[in-house]
């Protein structure tokens, strides 16, 4: 495989005058399920097999994919992402140029404990049978339970024209669970997700428990009321501000996004939040769903502070934004498969811990809201961020009360972070999936916080 | 790059996959073979940098042992042992597998009717070349009205898309479309103050795209989204356009419409079919052979036809959206809505091209009909909504207040709660302006009494 991919690279840089070239190869197998109140739709596995070429003409990115490794459709396709990069070129006031990176070559081999090709289907499928019937037994009033399983393992080879070969396992385990309940003309839902690169003993956790847990949640919606909407205290537990530092900085902090207008674009080593916030991409966790070795330029991955004490201190790069920025590529450069092009993706990004007990957070709240668990969430390049909620409770003189249902909250980057005003010692991290044009695997957590004021969207 | 697979090669592979599976021991069997070729010349931060081409091709299996359903694909489809692992490993998943007591067989053959206006063959012999000169006279359109404007990114494409279907009930079908787009995002900037990102975009299912309307307009939206003032917390008036109204209906009325949910205790809409469930200003078509329709194709991911069916007439649900499974389960026949991602999963429900009904008044006349109100581009959150009970809370932006008939000024995190039932029943009248974005082809809309949040 090397060789051809190779060879590939050579043909672009001597033949066609490619100032760069690099080939992603990738066999991968897949394992799906689906379950609907515990009815096996189908049991599901696939294989997918392909090359991308990617090659820089004249400042312009060239791209071609094709399903085959076959050495004579890699040559046509070499070939015409050469044309049309060219053809691309020919507009172009600034051209591309790349950062220096280190020429590697390594082969990474991921060793889990429970490898998920080894696990039967037939035990997969009973591990969700398990879980949906934790979830349909909790209470009566439970109406459906959705269950979505994936695994995904395979090797994927990189080879660059500068020299970089690198081989590397890939192993994703991830599973949805999704439960919905009515009463009395009430519709709630209630999701989790797990995630993990580490292996399938990630389903070692008892099965009930996650069930219940989903079921519980859909219930306790049913008697929840719509929170009254305005300006309010809240404070998040670790999943929402996952999903806060995720779509109200992340983002932003993406160099590409920075650079096309971003609100961080003229705000590198200027302090835009408390003296509390502190924020890491960080692709280094051990067996986290947002962890790797090599980001699919070939750059080794790495822990980015992005913001320090209320500074921004770096931003998410790949080659190309590193260059411009004249900083250093941290690895962010990730491509769903052979289909895509790589592009600048978080990792597992989270808020550092600081001191303060859950109790702490809540005591001084006359009126607020405590919002624990998130359903989506979106950024917007003006610093507007949304994070939708799918459980929440009011605060009432300190205590935590009674639950409020599909609130969401709102706010302004800029503004937001400065009103960070206590942090809590706890620290999650939640896996999920991103989605820019394309999907990737990611964590995202923190430790409880409070924040002096966002806007709650509610329709009380 | 590569010559497109013929329709008999697509037919036969089908074909072939479903005879090898009956030989090796499947109950029933069902192959879909997909195509698809697209080149793009992507634009980023004002300058076009890039282009691709990708060629995705494959074969997805899917076979029933015993009332169990297993599926396999695979993107090699070049050799026999590539499709006859495939059909094993199909095999092998549905052993594995548990029987499902309500499964009732693959669709049985009915007659297809001929897509029209979906299929373009010069699209096909379309070059990068072509695509960089559509996104040059985008971004020239756009940077020649307004120097604070910064096209972000965008791009133009074309594509050819080819899906063929066989099972062992005798459906066979091959189908072919083309579709070519240009999009522009872009950005307003003056002093410190970013505007939200403004996008529009050109998209149809013939060789001809007009890329200097799509650049002048994501430049005049993005301008006019400068300059924001807050408003006040207040139930009022929306003007909701097609993006905005594609994004709510997407995650809320268009998960209760499907038969599966329906069935699953999981929709609000459950034994309301013939009852008035929103304003008699709304008729709502999901209709799968729309001439030049986004969404248009001879038959679903399954093979059934496509169809026209009425799922509101007047305020009044009339039907829900059917796959084969769904269906059968209620003896009933499929509406022809089993959607799938290429050969890389079985079906499942989704709309085809979703037809909001136009009302009678120009966009100007519905503008005037609001003395006070928001008209709103684009949601921000909008698949945070409960997918079950249709409530949402969600950010407009951009979105500009209307005084008088005009726009007032453009607003800043203005967000919106409520429920889509709600919403629906509050529709007071409705434009003539149809336009497709994704699966909806509507007008805009004007809602009342809907619950804005402001400072």
């Amino acid at each position: 495989m090397e060789d051809i991919l190779a060879k590939i690279n050579s043909v672009a840089v001597q033949k066609f005058g490619a100032e760069y070239s690099e080939t992603r190869a990738q066999k991968l197998y897949k394992t799906m399920l689906t379950l609907k109140e515990g009815r096996v739709e189908a049991a599901k596995q696939g294989i997918e097999n392909g090359v991308a070429v990617r090659v820089l003409v004249k400042g312009a990115w060239g791209f071609a994919s094709v399903g085959s490794i076959d050495a004579n459709v890699l040559m046509t396709a070499v070939s015409s992402a050469c044309k049309m990069a060219k053809n691309a070129s020919s507009r172009l006031k600034t051209p591309i140029k790349l950062a220096e990176t280190k020429i590697v070559e390594d082969r990474v081999q991921m060793k889990p404990k429970k490898k998920p090709s080894t696990i039967l289907m037939e035990d997969k499928i009973n591990t969700a049978l398990e879980i949906n019937k934790a979830v349909l037994g909790y209470d009566k009033r439970v109406k459906g339970c959705t269950i979505d399983y994936l695994d995904l393992t395979g090797t994927s080879y990189f080879s660059s024209s500068e020299g970089i070969l690198i081989e590397q396992d890939k192993l994703y385990v991830w599973s949805r669970i999704t439960s919905t309940a009515a009463s009395k003309g009430v519709f709630t839902f209630s999701r989790e997700e797990i995630g993990s690169t580490a292996g399938y003993e990630v389903f070692d956790t008892a099965p009930e428990a996650i069930g219940e847990k989903v079921a519980k949640r859909a219930i306790k919606q049913l008697g929840a009321k719509s929170p009254k909407g305005g300006r309010s205290q809240v404070v998040l537990g670790p999943n929402v501000v996952g999903v806060f530092v995720h779509e109200a900085f992340g983002h932003l902090a993406e160099a590409d996004l920075a650079l096309a207008g971003g609100i961080l674009q003229n705000n590198f080593g200027k302090k835009i939040g408390s003296d509390l916030v502190t924020f890491y991409d960080d692709g280094t966790v051990d067996g986290a769903f947002g962890s790797f070795k090599y980001d699919d330029e070939g750059v080794p991955t790495q822990k980015t502070l992005l913001i320090k004490d209320g500074v921004v201190t770096g931003l998410m790069h790949n080659r190309e934004t590193a260059q411009k920025f004249n900083a250093e590529p941290t690895g962010n450069a990730r491509a769903e498969n052979f289909r895509v092009e790589p592009i600048i993706r978080m990792r597992n990004t989270y808020m550092a811990p600081r001191d303060h007990s859950l109790e702490e957070l809540t005591e001084g709240i006359s009126s607020g809201y405590y919002f624990k668990s998130f359903r989506g969430g979106q950024a917007n390049l003006d610093g507007t961020f949304q994070v939708g909620i799918q459980e929440g409770y009011e605060i009432v003189n300190g205590e935590i009360g009674a639950p409020v249902r599909n609130a969401s909250i709102s706010g302004s980057t800029l503004e937001t972070l400065f009103k960070v005003d206590a942090v809590g010692k706890d620290f999650e991290l939640w896996p999920g999936r991103c989605g820019k044009g394309q999907t990737a695997f990611i964590c995202d957590g923190g430790p409880h916080i409070r924040v002096k004021e966002v806007i709650v969207g509610g329709s009380a | 790059m590569v010559a497109v697979l013929e329709e008999d090669q697509m037919l036969s592979l089908a074909e072939n996959a479903v005879k090898e599976a009956l030989k090796k021991g499947a109950a029933e069997a069902e192959a879909y073979v997909y195509e698809g070729q697209a080149t793009n010349v992507g634009i980023e931060r004002g300058q076009i940098t890039k282009t691709n081409t990708i060629i995705d091709r494959g074969l997805g299996v899917r076979v029933i042992v015993d009332k169990a359903v297993g599926f396999a694909y695979t993107n090699i489809i070049e050799g026999q042992k590539a499709i006859e692992d495939t059909i094993t490993g199909a095999l092998s998943a549905a052993r594995a597998s548990k029987p499902d007591q309500d499964w009732n067989g693959l669709p049985e053959k009915r007659p297809y009717v001929t897509a029209e206006k979906t299929y373009d063959p010069r699209i096909l012999e379309f070059r990068s070349e072509g695509l960089v000169d559509i996104a040059s006279s985008m971004l020239d359109a756009a940077v020649s009205v307004n120097k604070r404007v910064f096209p972000i990114e965008g791009g133009a494409g074309a594509a050819y898309l080819a899906s063929s279907i066989a099972n062992s009930n005798g459906v066979i079908g091959f189908d072919r479309g083309t579709i070519m787009e240009c999009s522009l995002a872009a950005v307003a900037k003056e002093g410190n103050m970013v505007t939200p990102v403004c996008f529009e975009f050109n998209a149809g299912r013939a060789c001809d795209v007009n890329p200097v309307w799509v650049g002048k307009e994501a430049v005049r939206l993005a301008v006019s989204a400068l300059k924001t003032k807050r408003i006040k917390t207040i139930t009022t008036n929306l003007i909701l356009t097609q993006f905005a109204l594609q994004e709510l209906l997407h995650f809320t009325l268009m998960n209760a419409v499907k038969a599966d949910n329906v069935q699953r205790n999981q929709s609000p809409l459950q034994g309301k079919l013939d009852e008035k469930i929103a304003s008699e200003n709304i008729t709502i078509y999901d209709d799968g052979l729309m001439a030049s329709g986004l969404r248009t194709w001879a038959f679903d991911g399954e093979g059934t036809p496509h169809q026209k069916t009425t799922l509101i007439e007047k305020g009044i649900l009339r039907n829900f959206l059917y796959d084969n499974y769904a269906a059968k389960k209620e003896e009933k026949e499929s509406t022809g809505n089993a959607s799938r991602a290429g050969y890389l999963s079985t079906p499942s429900i989704e709309a085809t091209n979703c037809h909001i009904m136009p009302g009678n008044k120009t966009s100007d006349q519905l503008m005037n009909e609001v003395d006070d109100g928001l008209i709103i581009y684009y949601l921000q959150g909008a698949h945070s909504s409960n997918p079950v009970s249709g409530e949402f809370s969600v950010v407009a932006t951009p979105a500009w207040k209307i005084r008088n008939g005009k726009i007032a000024h453009a607003t800043r995190g203005v967000m919106l709660a409520g429920n889509i039932f709600e919403v629906l029943k509050n529709v007071s009248a409705i434009a003539d302006n149809e336009r497709q974005i994704g699966p909806l082809v509507a007008p805009w809309i004007l809602v009342e009494n809907v619950r804005v949040i402001g400072k």
